[in-house]
């Protein structure tokens, strides 16, 4: 119950009524109903909401070695346009198992150029896995 | 690592092009039970595959451990998210795991190589013979063939079970449900009608497909030996979803079972599939759905639990010239508690297909194999597929059984009863012990025709009901060497002719001749 609500919340700021009328909207109604127990309920849930979105808005550019940033950046710039991003404000993360090239994920959208990948894709190919 | 592998991955370098598409991802929030909530996956459809990526954050040589791929199947679009079932280790799969969409709905590999295989539900080898070289994917979810594409059954199935052949006969198209209590022997009349299919000419053969869900690996294994000793194996294909698999791919296997046997049935065979059993795959579509926290009714199963059965057994068909006129027979299996065929799955099942064996444990404590119950099994469909000779020697079987059925009650009178009565009671017996059979002995159509055709013209009456069954397997023996040509007219022509009568009189008098012993009572 208090994830619908929470949920609800979420939309209403979402669309654009400010986040302190809503919350009173919400909290006469649940004064009405008798369910102001819920309050504390419904907050934890609107976090777990906020993290969540806050998750699928993050876009994470995934590196070899920290030298390679520029150069992963200018080479991911296509991708990151189609997803109205602008390459400076990434997310950068370090991750050596990628060998080298890049990796993007955010947003439902996953990109990945990374000689981890190619070389994975090669042995399984040649030994028909 | 060989040279030809070497020399493999040499040319792959060669030929390198790097290419970097985009993917639609989502990422795992919860997982348990066999059951994933992701989080994206927005564009996914129903029944779509994902795969979980593994590699992540661990190093190439992890990658390269030969580790198949770890699908998920998505049955769930929520709000935010889908929650999806994974076939196959749960323990592969952690939270903030990466998901690949593929845009692909589950499909299964299908071809002449799965012949004389051992599946897995998604259509992968267990048998290790092998990776299949040349298949093709078919869907395991397809719309069932609509009413034009189809035509009304007209060709006999015969199971080799004098007591399914002669009273409930089957038709190539039609669902036959086989029902009992456990351990009366419902899998034993589908290995057996599987077994017989051999007694069939090569090109008129079905393909049979064996689905075996929730069973214990051990009956599996059982039934492959016994099917490769029958040389049944070869025109066999098994899919096995075992007890010790996830209940997605139990609730899956089912479904690719006839996927499989679509495959053949479109290009003009006939398929015979026995779903071995349905219970337990209701059983395990029930777990799955209240996993996915789908709302539970009548016994806790899932409110489409009907439809799951209904999708797949209108599955069946036997389809017109134009579609190529191939059929696929069904013969799911269910399995009742304390005999009672009016509970939930049942029911539902009786309803969906066109007639239903009933197997009894008091039949089958007394003796009588297969303990098949006469008066309450039907079958809707099959008479119109019956051949004219069967049909003539088993005219007035059930009416005779059902008359010593009642009858029976007033045996232990035996002495005060008149003598119309003794007379049907005593023909009753024999007729009993005629239908008896020995699992794995599947008994050839014309043979049947002739045994039954003894039986209705009193020719086990002087015989001791305790011989029947022995007296029954010298005339088999006697039939088979003397008389080939009187048993392959009765075959081709599918009649029993005035000259095939005179043929048969003759040898059954023969034989009471050569055989005077057996006759005194």
């Amino acid at each position: 119950m208090e994830h619908a609500y929470a949920q609800a919340l979420w939309k209403m700021i979402g669309n654009g009524m400010k986040a302190k009328e809503a919350v009173h909207a919400l909290h006469e109604m649940l004064l009405r109903l008798g369910r102001v127990s819920l309050l504390p309920k419904i907050g934890r849930a609107l976090v777990s909401i906020a993290m969540r979105d806050e998750g699928r808005s993050d876009v994470v550019l995934s590196i070899a070695r920290e030298k390679d940033e520029s150069r992963a950046k200018k080479e991911a710039e296509e991708f990151l346009s189609e997803m109205h991003l602008d390459p400076k404000g990434v997310t950068v993360h370090v991750d050596d198992t990628l060998i080298g090239g890049w990796r993007v994920e955010g947003r439902e959208r996953l990109v990945d150029a990374s000689f981890k990948k190619y070389l994975l894709e090669m042995y399984n190919r040649a030994t028909g896995i | 690592m060989d040279a030809s592998t070497v020399e493999k991955i040499i040319k792959e370098i060669e030929h390198f092009a790097p290419s970097h598409e985009s993917q639609h991802v989502g990422r795992v929030t919860s997982v348990g039970d066999g059951v994933v909530a992701i989080d994206g996956l927005s564009k996914a459809v129903m029944s779509e595959i994902v795969i979980f990526e593994e590699g992540k954050g661990k190093k190439l040589a992890e990658g390269m451990q030969g580790q198949s791929e770890l699908y998920g199947l998505i049955l769930n679009l929520e709000e935010d998210g889908v929650r999806a079932t994974i076939l196959g280790d749960t323990a592969r799969v952690n939270e903030g795991m990466t998901v690949k969409s593929t845009g692909k709905i589950l499909s299964v590999p299908s071809g002449e190589e799965l012949l004389g295989r051992v599946v897995n539900a998604l259509g992968e080898p267990i048998d290790g013979k092998g990776p299949f070289k040349e298949t093709t994917m078919m869907p395991v979810e397809r719309q069932a063939a609509g009413v034009i594409d189809r035509k009304s059954v007209s060709v006999p199935l015969q199971t080799g079970i004098k007591a399914i052949d002669s009273m409930i006969p089957i038709g190539r198209g039609q669902r036959e449900l086989i029902i009992g209590d456990r351990g009366t022997g419902k899998t034993t009349v589908a290995v057996d009608t599987i077994i017989n299919q051999r007694n069939e000419p090569k090109d008129n053969r079905p393909i049979c497909i064996y689905v075996a869900i929730g069973q214990k690996e051990s009956k599996t294994a059982r039934i492959v030996e016994q099917l490769r000793r029958e040389r049944a194996l070869e025109y066999t294909i098994i899919v096995d979803a075992p007890a010790s698999a996830p209940a997605a791919l139990q609730f899956l296997a089912p479904f690719s079972g006839v996927a499989i046997g679509e495959y053949f049935m479109d290009r003009g065979y006939d398929v015979l599939i026995v779903y071995d059993d349905l219970s337990k795959q209701a059983v395990a579509y029930r777990e799955l759905s209240l996993l996915l926290r789908r709302p539970p009714g009548r016994e806790a199963y899932p409110g489409d639990i009907f439809y799951l059965h209904s999708r797949l057994l209108e599955r069946a068909a036997c389809l017109s010239k134009e579609k190529g006129g191939g059929s696929i027979t069904g013969l799911p299996i269910i399995e009742t508690q304390e005999g009672d065929v009016s509970g939930y799955i049942p029911t539902n099942v009786i309803s969906i297909t066109d007639g239903q064996i009933f197997l009894i444990a008091e039949l089958f404590n007394k003796g009588v194999r297969p303990a098949i119950d006469v008066g309450i099994s039907v079958s809707r469909v099959g008479s119109s597929a019956q051949t004219k000779a069967m049909k003539s020697v088993a005219g007035g079987l059930k009416l005779e059984l059902a008359q010593f059925r009642e009858l029976e009650a007033f045996m232990q009178f035996a002495q005060d009863l008149d003598k119309v009565t003794a007379d049907r009671i005593a023909s009753g017996q024999r007729m009993v012990e005629v239908l008896k059979q020995k699992n794995g002995a599947p008994i050839p159509i014309e043979m049947q025709v002739a045994i039954l055709y003894a039986a209705s013209h009193k020719f086990f009456a002087d015989v001791l009901v305790a011989k029947v069954t022995a007296v029954e397997a010298e005339l088999v023996e006697y039939l088979d060497g003397q008389h080939p040509k009187t048993l392959a007219a009765i075959k081709k022509t599918g009649t029993v002719s005035e000259d095939l009568k005179k043929d048969l009189n003759r040898a059954l008098e023969e034989f009471t001749l050569a055989h005077k012993e057996l006759f005194s009572q």
